[in-house]
């Protein structure tokens, strides 16, 4: 009884439901992005969406909101995306995750909506491409920088050497509980403050043939340089080995420390003299060198890319092209502090005065930052060497040992997912 | 009533009784069952989803031979078993001091009752971040109070040496999960039956004897659900390493839980995940053969 009624009501339900669907006006469409979102970026992302939803009538952007730390997100990311699930259609990822999502299959591939790749700084485009495919776009370019009191110091110090007696005469004398403070804990941001020592004395992670050179001696030399900072010149705090940039801006921004190395994100944040006690007090510059290497800074940032399984890639597109935009990028630059992706906003005066540094200055500093390698088993290769610089770095294991581990088990990676450089990808 | 009407009853009860038990098995096989025999499967292949184009190709036992010779495995497998004898050790003598406290009666026995399991009843995350507080900053609590107490010198960084990091994880699990071992061997405590202290005494047994001769082998039942209990959850210890050490410094803190988690879902390799995550189990599943067996023994002991 019950299943011949359920028949006899199917088919009249049907024809309602397509009734109504003929004679209703067009539906929304709605799109989901998923983006950190809090405070002033927040208020600022409003604004944009807001904007972009009144220019394009029956598109409607809700956003979806997702934990700012970046290795929680990237979870919720994988299970969602492994799922196959259509939302969220964008999403907002750190630079580093883009070839790895890609090729999982999880990324629509952005070609064939002919995106303006020749705007774009080139580094952020290549960090962005997988199998000569594009896969997002770049929102904002991050850059490590070492920031410096203006009243503690004359100058920015230059090498590392200089660094180490500046930073430690100037925390002497001003009384200060820190000299240099940087990203310690066992994540992501290590192998940030470590592959800019690393270019300071002419090391790299992996060479131009893609082989891994993380073992050399110049490598060693810097990881050892970061140990000795701790240990023996009792510049650095080891509480810095359990700090992530938070931590370290607070520290900064309480006026604790003489030096600090972190993104572009502090700088507004610590301008505020609300919160801030070093506002007025501080400058940037690029991170010290030594005459074997040059001065770093690492290249990170956030792109916006499209989920694969998206119901609406045209509109979802109109949306990543909407928000990277100049006028989008410089109200973003303005409001927040960071740096547009796109060189020619750099010329002239829009960017003017945004910056601690001339905008000229920026652009050179982010042409020269180091990207970290561009692959799909960049997590594990990072977690791998985050292990043996945090192991060195507690004084578990030396800085020769620690990296030579390194190198191994990373070679070994490569080797056993077929990414050696003999194979080649 | 005949013989053939009774076995027809039976037989009609026993088949009730199994269409009434149905649900209960579908729904144990669909949510036990099932995900077990389903990452068994998984772990016979290589499945790593940052390489779709490799497939999903059985390979054997490939996955477990890779464990075997990893030393980052072991190195987990030994802290989690360090982990797991310490923290259930500790946890099992102050939750039976616990629980004779808490088996005397006084004024507000209930009240200390329920304030005892405040501990129990918070979330881990929660607890865990409350712990890391206290003992991560050069100013936190613990460094404040071990430097004014002359005890240290100066303040340590708990987190960065490789066995102090242990000190908050065992002290946070302890202060945790203490309340729990104590209640269950209150419930013990409390069907000893009281007549027997009161045989012992009339005979002139002192209370060093009466405990050792009376309560402590009546409570062994307790003793040993405690214990599978404790050492099953110990062994499986996750939430509140992630959220104290990370596992770190270095993998110094790291248990195998960790090890598997980070490999399936930072890693994204699902097969090899799966092998880990079958020898956790497999090692859970031993140890609780182990204590059944010996609970069983004890049972028979005591009949």
């Amino acid at each position: 009884m019950l299943l011949l009624c359920t028949a006899r009501i199917h088919p009249v339900f049907l024809l309602m439901l397509l009734l109504t669907a003929c004679h209703s006006p067009s539906q929304d469409i709605v799109l989901t992005f998923s983006s950190s979102a809090v405070g002033a970026e927040a208020e600022v992302l409003q604004r944009q969406l807001a904007r972009f939803m009144a220019a394009h009538q029956g598109i409607q952007v809700i956003q979806r909101v997702t934990p700012d730390a970046a290795d929680q997100r990237r979870q919720l990311y994988v299970q969602w995306l492994n799922a196959r699930a259509g939302e969220p259609d964008i999403l907002q990822l750190d630079i580093i995750w883009t070839p790895e999502f890609a090729a999982a299959g999880w990324l629509l591939p952005l070609d064939s909506f002919a995106p303006p790749r020749e705007a774009f700084f080139p580094m952020t485009i290549a960090a962005n491409q997988w199998a000569g495919q594009l896969y997002a776009l770049p929102w904002f370019v991050d850059v490590g920088m070492l920031y410096w009191r203006t009243d503690l110091l004359a100058g920015p110090p230059r090498t590392f050497d200089e660094l180490m007696q500046l930073v430690t005469r100037a925390r002497t004398d001003a009384a200060l509980p820190f000299g240099f403070i940087w990203q310690g804990a066992r994540y992501e941001g290590l192998v940030t403050v470590f592959l800019e020592y690393l270019g300071g004395f002419g090391g790299q992670i992996m060479d131009d043939r893609g082989r891994i050179v993380v073992d050399s001696p110049a490598a060693v030399r810097a990881l050892t340089a970061m140990r000795d900072a701790i240990y023996r010149d009792g510049a650095v705090p080891p509480s810095v080995l359990t700090w992530q940039e938070e931590q370290v801006r607070f520290a900064f921004q309480n006026g604790q420390a003489v030096c600090m190395r972190n993104w572009p994100y502090a700088y507004r944040l610590l301008q505020d003299s609300a919160a801030s006690l070093v506002a007025g007090k501080f400058s940037v510059a690029l991170m010290p060198a030594t005459a074997d290497g040059s001065p770093t800074a690492t290249l990170g940032g956030s792109q916006l890319a499209i989920n694969a399984h998206t119901d609406h890639p045209q509109a979802a597109y109109q949306l990543i092209d909407y928000l990277t935009r100049p006028e989008q990028l410089v109200e973003r630059a303005r409001a927040l502090g960071v740096y547009p992706p796109r060189p020619a906003l750099y010329d002239g005066s829009l960017l003017a005065g945004v910056f601690p540094v001339p905008p000229d200055q920026v652009r050179h500093i982010i042409e020269r930052a180091v990207p970290r390698p561009v692959t799909p088993v960049y997590a594990e290769l990072s977690h791998i060497l985050q292990i043996a610089l945090h192991r060195a770095l507690t004084r578990q294991q030396d800085p020769t040992a620690a990296l030579a581990d390194a190198a191994r088990a990373m070679c070994a990676l490569l080797e056993r997912v077929d990414l050696s450089p003999q194979a080649g990808p | 009533m005949s013989r053939n009407t009774e076995e027809s009853l039976a037989r009609s009860e026993a088949r009730l009784a199994w269409l009434l038990v149905l649900p209960t098995l579908a729904i144990l096989l669909s949510i036990a069952l099932f995900p077990l025999l389903w990452t068994v499967w998984e772990s016979l292949h290589l499945h790593d989803l940052r390489m779709p184009w490799r497939g999903r190709p059985f390979i054997g036992l490939a996955n477990y031979a890779e464990a075997l010779t990893d030393t980052r495995f072991w190195q987990a497998m030994g802290h989690t078993a360090a982990f797991t004898l310490v923290s259930v050790t500790v946890e099992l003598g102050l939750g039976l001091a616990l629980a004779l406290v808490l088996h005397h009666r006084y004024r507000g026995r209930g009240l200390v009752r329920a304030a005892v399991l405040v501990p129990w009843a918070m979330p881990t995350v929660v607890a865990a971040l409350v712990w890391r507080l206290m003992f991560e900053s050069p100013v936190g609590i613990v460094n404040a109070v071990l430097t004014d107490l002359g005890v240290m010198r100066e303040p340590l960084v708990w987190f960065t040496h490789p066995l102090a990091a242990w000190v908050p994880v065992i002290l946070a699990d302890v202060w945790k999960t203490t309340p729990f071992v104590a209640i269950l061997l209150l419930a013990g405590l409390q069907t000893i039956d009281p007549t027997l202290y009161e045989a012992a005494r009339i005979d002139g047994a002192g209370p060093w004897q009466q405990f050792c001769h009376i309560t402590l082998p009546l409570l062994r039942p307790a003793f040993l659900v405690a214990l599978i209990f404790r050492t099953l959850d110990a062994w499986r210890v996750f939430d509140l390493i992630y959220v104290l050490t990370g596992g770190g410094p270095g993998t110094a803190t790291e248990p195998i839980a960790l090890y598997a988690f980070g490999v399936m879902f930072s890693h994204l390799r699902f097969g090899f995940g799966a092998a880990l995550s079958v020898l956790i189990f497999l090692v859970s599943f031993a140890l609780a053969l182990l204590y059944i067996r010996a609970l069983g023994r004890e049972g028979r002991g005591v009949a």
